[in-house]
């Protein structure tokens, strides 16, 4: 599965002006259960914020790739914020967060799921596509960029 | 006057070419070792050099010298938190797997060579032990950064094994001096005499040691020499009294610098160029020493004891000896590999020499042959079979200079310099944080120096300098080293793309990511503690455990509790 596929432009935040971690969740739930009438947005934001009690998906370098499985969700929604400043993850190189890539998948999607993890991971470790992620002008830039690097790759 | 000169000159040629040698030996990937070594048969009395050494106690001197500067060297590099997971692992492979190792390959060289029971465990003791200096050097060479517990083991394990060797070849020899058939019950007490004198000596010369270099006050310069003139004292003390000079030089070093030291840089750079200095001396003379071309009338037996040595004595005594600490197989196989013999057997080879027994020339040309074997074979393939062994760790980008400041009564805090490359992680938002007490102090940019409190962002390019303590330095490599892009993606692939928390319950995870944990497994416990207690406490970063659908990588220690794993999810 191609991860640009998934995410739409009404997913896209850029230069979002959330300021800690906690408001950095609260944006993605909104914006994965805008438009589900299935999905609650609190929920979201329960797992994700429990998939971060586990560890922090700050991968260093200013990315966070928060993710959670979620019942009641039969389809896989990714959510992008671009950060106005940098926001404190507890990532592993200790350093703020300013990009922040969110996956929800469905109960039973686990091989996929995980697959597509690492794909994303693999992806946001590129140097040059983080780069021009963070020069992107708006919403609509950020996906043609994603969209160009996985023609690409 | 001439003889002097002259004598100067081919010295001073000979180490100058050994140095240059080894810029070669990095490009091939040649032991360094076996080239000094090889220079120096080539000048011998067959070689092309034709130089003839024929005193032997000048060899051994030689060679005592520079093996006590290379273990109280290799002391001063072993870290004490090295201890936790590699002590108990090392002694029990320095005493059991000596004797282990000695035996067997006793045996089968006096059946091989025809030689009586005493004689071929002599042998087997004179190659007993690993190599102090190979092991070292091949541990603290550029490229390769083994797993903690295996580089710890292998580490302490051939410090404190010579002094295991060096006891049984003066035990055998003295017996065989004597004409007995067999050793007297007297051998344990000149054990306990030797190891007690000599871990005495050690622990009370080190602490001695610290306590002058912080006391005294010196021109800097003389501080290294003290620390080089009081190892080797302590080393010498020992011996005279009885004790094991080796064990004590090795101790002291430990002792040493595992404490706050005035000078303690200056202490370590200079000593580095002495173990060198010590290593090529030692194998030159050692290499003037041979007769290459009796080594050819012994090849065939030597050549099948160095295969007894390698592939039967020293595995089976190295799963022996590790039995009760668990090692995962590959790090049995990588420890049995790296039984790297290097110069501690040919200068035990030298004792039976000096004692003028009978078959003493046979001694030395088999244990010089089974060297050269070792360190082709063995110190070639090390590297290659510890990536093959997945033992071999993503290494960070280092420090790029280190400046230590010697503030009074401020011992262990450092001046850290860096360069900012452009790739630098700290280029990315504002000025980076700082972990624990770390603070600016300077940052220079095309040539001018700016105020860190002013400053609002750095840039590639700049020099930044922090004042920090020893344990902080981890962490700002991270921030301001450049990992480079391979590095990065060598590090992903090594340890996983996510992270989790040591404290994390392992159900919590698998729920979250939704696979099932294999049956074995309780998961009820936290990951910190299902590591503890797969590796018997002994758990070090890479550690792996295997869940089928992921896999779980230690990626932080601290104390001997993991902190953070890598969650990898792609094979």
């Amino acid at each position: 599965m191609q991860v640009s596929q998934l995410l739409e432009l009404d997913r896209i935040s850029c230069d979002n002006p959330a300021a800690s971690k906690k408001r950095v969740l609260e944006q993605l739930s909104e914006l994965i259960s805008q438009g589900e009438n299935a999905l609650n947005q609190n929920q979201i934001f329960d797992s994700l914020l429990s998939r971060e009690r586990l560890g922090s998906t700050g991968l260093g370098r200013g990315v966070a790739i928060p993710h959670a499985r979620m019942k009641d969700n039969d389809r896989t929604i990714a959510a992008l914020l671009r950060l106005e400043h940098g926001v404190d993850f507890d990532a592993i190189d200790g350093q703020p967060v300013d990009l922040v890539f969110a996956l929800l998948v469905p109960e039973q999607a686990t091989e996929e799921h995980l697959q597509l993890l690492a794909q994303l991971a693999e992806m946001f470790s590129d140097k040059e596509l983080v780069e021009h992620l963070r020069d992107s002008s708006d919403s609509q830039h950020l996906l043609n960029t994603l969209r160009e690097w996985q023609q690409q790759h | 006057m001439d003889v002097v000169n002259q004598f100067i000159l081919v010295a001073s040629g000979l180490l100058l070419l050994s140095i240059l040698a080894s810029v070669l030996s990095a490009r091939v990937g040649m032991p360094l070792l076996l080239v000094f070594l090889t220079i120096g048969m080539l000048l011998g009395s067959d070689g092309v050099g034709g130089i003839v050494l024929a005193d032997i106690s000048t060899a051994y001197l030689v060679g005592s010298v520079a093996l006590a500067v290379i273990l109280f060297d290799g002391g001063m590099r072993t870290k004490i938190a090295n201890f936790r997971v590699g002590l108990k692992p090392a002694l029990s492979l320095a005493t059991l797997g000596v004797l282990l190792t000695a035996g067997i390959t006793g045996m089968f060289a006096a059946w091989i060579l025809g030689l009586s029971w005493l004689e071929g465990l002599l042998i087997g003791a004179i190659v007993g032990s690993t190599d102090a200096a190979a092991v070292f050097g091949l541990l603290h060479s550029k490229g390769l950064e083994l797993k903690q517990r295996v580089g710890a083991t292998l580490e302490i394990e051939s410090g404190s094994n010579d002094p295991m060797a060096v006891f049984l070849t003066i035990v055998l020899v003295e017996a065989l001096v004597a004409g007995q058939q067999w050793l007297g019950w007297d051998t344990i007490w000149i054990f306990v005499q030797q190891m007690g004198l000599g871990a005495a000596f050690g622990l009370l010369g080190g602490i001695m040691l610290g306590v002058i270099i912080n006391r005294v006050q010196l021109s800097a310069g003389l501080y290294p020499l003290v620390a080089l003139s009081g190892g080797v004292t302590v080393f010498a003390a020992a011996s005279v009294l009885g004790g094991s000079g080796f064990l004590a030089a090795y101790l002291a070093g430990i002792v040493l610098a595992n404490r706050p030291l005035q000078s303690g840089q200056n202490i370590l750079r200079f000593h580095d160029g002495m173990a060198w200095l010590a290593q090529i001396s030692m194998f030159l003379v050692l290499g003037l020493f041979a007769h290459p071309a009796q080594l050819l009338e012994i090849a065939l037996p030597a050549l099948l004891i160095a295969a007894v040595l390698m592939l039967v004595a020293r595995p089976l005594s190295v799963w022996l000896s590790l039995l009760p600490f668990r090692f995962p197989r590959e790090e049995q196989l990588f420890v049995s590999w790296v039984g790297l013999r290097g110069a501690v057997p040919i200068v035990l080879a030298l004792f039976p020499l000096m004692a003028g027994l009978d078959n003493a020339m046979i001694f030395f040309n088999v244990a010089f042959f089974v060297v050269l074997v070792s360190l082709i074979l063995q110190g070639w393939t090390v590297a290659p079979l510890a990536k093959r062994l997945r033992l071999d760790m993503p290494s960070g980008s280092e420090v790029i200079q280190r400046v230590e400041l010697d503030v009074p009564g401020q011992l262990g805090r450092e001046l850290v310099g860096y360069r900012l490359d452009l790739d630098s992680p700290a280029l990315l938002a504002g000025l980076p944080k700082l972990p624990g007490e770390v603070n600016y102090a300077a940052v220079l940019r095309g040539g001018k120096a700016l105020d860190p409190c002013q400053l609002d962002k750095l840039q590639g390019g700049d020099y930044v300098y922090l004042l920090a303590c020893r344990e902080n330095l981890g962490a700002l490599d991270k921030i301001f080293a450049a990992n480079a892009e391979t590095e990065r993606q060598a590090e992903r692939q090594f340890f996983g793309e996510f992270v989790i928390n040591g404290d994390a319950r392992l159900a919590d995870v698998a729920m979250a990511y939704g696979f099932v944990l294999p049956a074995e497994i309780t998961s009820e416990l936290s990951i910190q503690e299902i590591f503890a207690q797969r590796f018997s406490r002994r758990q070090v970063v890479g550690d792996r455990i295997d869940l089928n659908t992921v896999v779980l990588v230690v990626r932080e220690i601290e104390g001997d509790q993991v902190t953070r794993v890598g969650l990898k999810l792609s094979r």
